[in-house]
């Protein structure tokens, strides 16, 4: 028996979908390895925040492309309840068709007229091979797509940057660039848990603060190519004193 | 995966001198990442911040160093005890009391995985206003209640407040932290104002107001419409359009069937009088953000209230109100209990001053009962509801003070109560504490 009138806190649903290339060149170096470890990676993390969450059910899905484009977990699936199969690469890089299945699923319904902005991930290491506008005009031209929160991720030096500045939408917030498997750690884990957590509560901002591009404020990304130990920005002077390091003041 | 610092690695203390070594990560927020730790052999919580541009993290070390030196308001504040740093990796942060593992977020209340007695909430509610109460008459601003911030134990209601470190001097204007969306005020929703003590009072109202009704006292059919609930959406709601779901001048924003059932279902249980401080706090408060929210000092003795007057259903013993203006409106007739529909039977109560108690076969009195002039203190209850040894239809009202007190029965007769003994409960009988008189009723 309840202990107390009423129930558990209402919340709105917030889809988050995973766009990952799996054309043939996500094979060469490892990338396609480095993607599906940096996606286990992050899942925990995840789960967590959404499970500190009381505001939003996070509902996970992904598509995969390469000649084609399928969903990988087509079920929209709570984050706890979320399971990764790992990748696998083959041929061209439909990442047109692979916005038309968001598309698709952008508009009512399936999705439902009451949400949170979904959070819409792209990664690639490529060039489309397909109709990448026609896609992504399919995917603009609903308003579930345009109210997305759009992020995408250049895995490699060969990334079209161009086109996955086009996904994002304006050019305030730049594609994430991940050379390195640790980058690529580091970037999807900040869009699967700051980004996250910005769909449902957005920092305010301050008054006098530029209009947004995005229709949620997305915090900073993190640093890539982590600099080395020791080589903090603003030189070697102590934080709290503004001291030259050893600091005097705070240890003696 | 990434820490900031490693397992068994020391930092500095700067004020003590001392060391404290790292144990394992507890959790990360935005603005760093917090450790248990062992200072000496006390465990600690130690936060260390990412690092920002230099300016920013020495405005923010002199913050610290200044709640450091002051102190802290109110023992349920886990407040800042010494400055940390390290040469490697740079950086600094700060030690402060571990929270115990008896103290849950109220993310866990939202979603049901704790199940507190009303009781217990409303005592929660109570030491939340204290504490509030004593940091905001020392001058200070919290700047950021919300459910990230405080926690509770859902056995007594006891609650810990961390995230210390964006408290400053009211009317402080050079501080980043605005506050948590749908817990600022409108005001600051707009960025007509900054956090300050008068908005404080607004996060706190709606932080009480998600206690007891699981929901946000502006999230009614204007939500329902929302289709996407974005930044601008929220501004609106929140800043714009602030209208109370129960607002008894305006209509236009009650809770909408279907999506704010929560709110449905508790409003109508609760006493009016603590509706009536929520719809100020809601009404009053969004026109006149100065002189029309509802002070800590109000919600703490409304929260005193509302202990005293729970009753317990007879049949499903769910924790009910005793509603004295609800009563008048009905002819004296207590409404049905909210859980079984059973109808209610009042008990035996106690009206001492101007406050009623409910006297339940668990009702404890405190301090503050028997003494007007005696601090609010659940921890030593001065009087205990107890059964007759050997007559189990008789109760009685049990002396657990060190001093008598004196029963006037309502024949007239005066009678000792010395300490460890009980009166028996008979409507019409007066209890003399020694400072206050109470009179039984039935
Ligand atoms: N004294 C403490 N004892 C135990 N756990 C703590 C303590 N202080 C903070 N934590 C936990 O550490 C985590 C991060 O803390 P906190 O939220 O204060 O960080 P933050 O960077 O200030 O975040 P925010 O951006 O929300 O202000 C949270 O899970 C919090 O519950
Ligand atoms: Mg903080
Ligand atoms: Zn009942």
């Amino acid at each position: 028996m309840a202990k107390r009138p009423g129930g558990e806190l209402a919340t709105r649903p917030l889809h988050f979908i995973w766009i990952c290339d799996c054309s043939g060149s996500m094979s060469v170096d490892g990338k396609i390895q480095a993607l599906n470890n940096a996606i286990r990676e992050a899942l925990p993390h995840m789960a967590k925040v959404a499970d500190e969450n009381p505001n939003a059910e996070v509902l996970v899905r992904a598509v995969k492309f390469s000649s084609g484009a399928t969903w990988h977990v087509s079920q929209p699936t709570p984050v706890a309840a979320f399971k990764w199969t790992d990748l696998a690469t083959e041929g061209e890089t439909a990442m047109g068709k692979a916005l038309s299945l968001v598309a698709e699923q952008m508009q009512i319904p399936p999705m439902s007229d009451r949400a949170l902005p979904p959070v819409l991930v792209l990664l690639s290491d490529g060039q489309p091979t397909d109709d990448f506008a026609a896609g992504l005009r399919a995917l603009m031209d609903l308003p579930w797509g345009k109210k997305a929160v759009r992020v995408s991720i250049a895995i490699g030096q060969d990334a079209d940057l161009d086109v996955l500045q086009k996904f994002i939408g304006h050019t305030e917030r730049k594609p994430l660039q991940a050379n390195r498997p640790e980058d690529l750690v580091r970037c999807i884990k900040w869009v699967s848990t700051a980004v996250l957590t910005a769909a449902s509560r957005p920092a305010s901002q301050v008054k006098g603060a530029a209009p947004l591009a995005d229709n949620v404020p997305i915090p900073a990304p993190p640093a890539m190519a982590a600099p080395p130990s020791g080589a903090v920005q603003g030189g070697n002077v102590c934080r709290i004193h503004g001291e030259p390091e050893p600091c005097k003041i705070c240890v003696w | 995966m990434d820490q900031l610092l490693q397992d068994g690695q020391e930092v500095h203390l700067v004020a003590s001198g001392i060391s404290c070594v790292v144990e394992r990560l507890l959790g990360a927020g935005g603005q760093g990442e917090v450790y248990e730790a062992r200072l000496e052999s006390r465990p600690v919580a130690l936060k260390w911040y990412y690092s920002q541009a230099p300016d920013k993290d020495r405005q923010q070390a002199e913050v610290l160093m200044s709640l450091i030196k002051r102190g802290a308001p109110d023992k349920r504040f886990l407040w800042p005890m010494d400055l940390a740093t390290c040469g490697d990796p740079p950086g600094f942060g700060y030690v402060m009391p571990l929270r115990e593992s008896r103290f849950h977020s109220i993310v866990d209340l939202m979603k049901s995985r704790v199940d507190p007695s009303i009781r217990a909430l409303a005592t929660a509610g109570f030491d939340l206003a204290e504490s509030y109460l004593n940091l905001h008459s020392h001058g200070l601003c919290y700047r950021d209640i919300s459910f990230g911030n405080a926690f509770l134990d859902p056995d007594s209601g006891d609650v810990r407040i961390c995230d210390c470190d964006n408290v400053t001097v009211n009317g402080d204007t050079n501080v980043s932290v605005l506050g948590t969306p749908r817990f600022m005020a409108p005001e600051i929703v707009r960025g007509d104002a900054y956090p300050s003590t008068q908005t404080d009072l607004w996060s706190l109202a709606v932080l009480l107001f998600y206690f007891f009704h699981t929901g946000h006292p502006l999230e009614g059919q204007m939500e329902a419409n929302i289709k996407c609930l974005d930044l601008k959406a929220m501004n609106w709601l929140y800043g714009d359009k602030p209208v109370f779901v129960f607002d008894p001048q305006d209509a236009s924003n009650r809770p909408v069937p279907g999506y704010h059932d929560s709110v449905l279902q508790s409003w109508p249980t609760y006493p009016l009088f603590l509706r009536n401080l929520f719809t100020k706090a809601f009404t009053d408060g969004v026109r006149d953000p100065q002189n029309g929210r509802v002070r800590e000092s109000e919600w703490r003795q409304a929260m005193i209230r509302l202990r005293d007057s729970i009753l317990l259903c007879g049949g499903c013993k769910a924790e009910n109100f005793y509603d004295v203006d609800a009563m008048k409106a009905s002819g004296g007739q207590a409404p049905p209990c909210w859980s079984c529909k059973a109808q209610l039977r009042l008990p035996f109560r106690m009206k001492i001053g101007s406050s009623i108690v409910m006297l339940n076969y668990d009702t404890k009195l405190y301090p503050h009962h028997i003494d007007d002039s005696k601090l609010y203190d659940f921890s030593v209850p001065a009087a205990e509801i107890t059964r007759h040894p050997s007559d189990p239809k008789v109760w009685g009202l049990k002396n657990l003070t060190q001093e008598k007190w004196v029963s006037t029965g309502p024949d007239g007769t005066v009678k000792d109560v010395p300490p460890g003994r009980s009166v028996t409960l008979a409507s019409g009988t007066k209890v003399n504490f020694g400072k206050n008189q109470a009179e039984i009723r039935y």
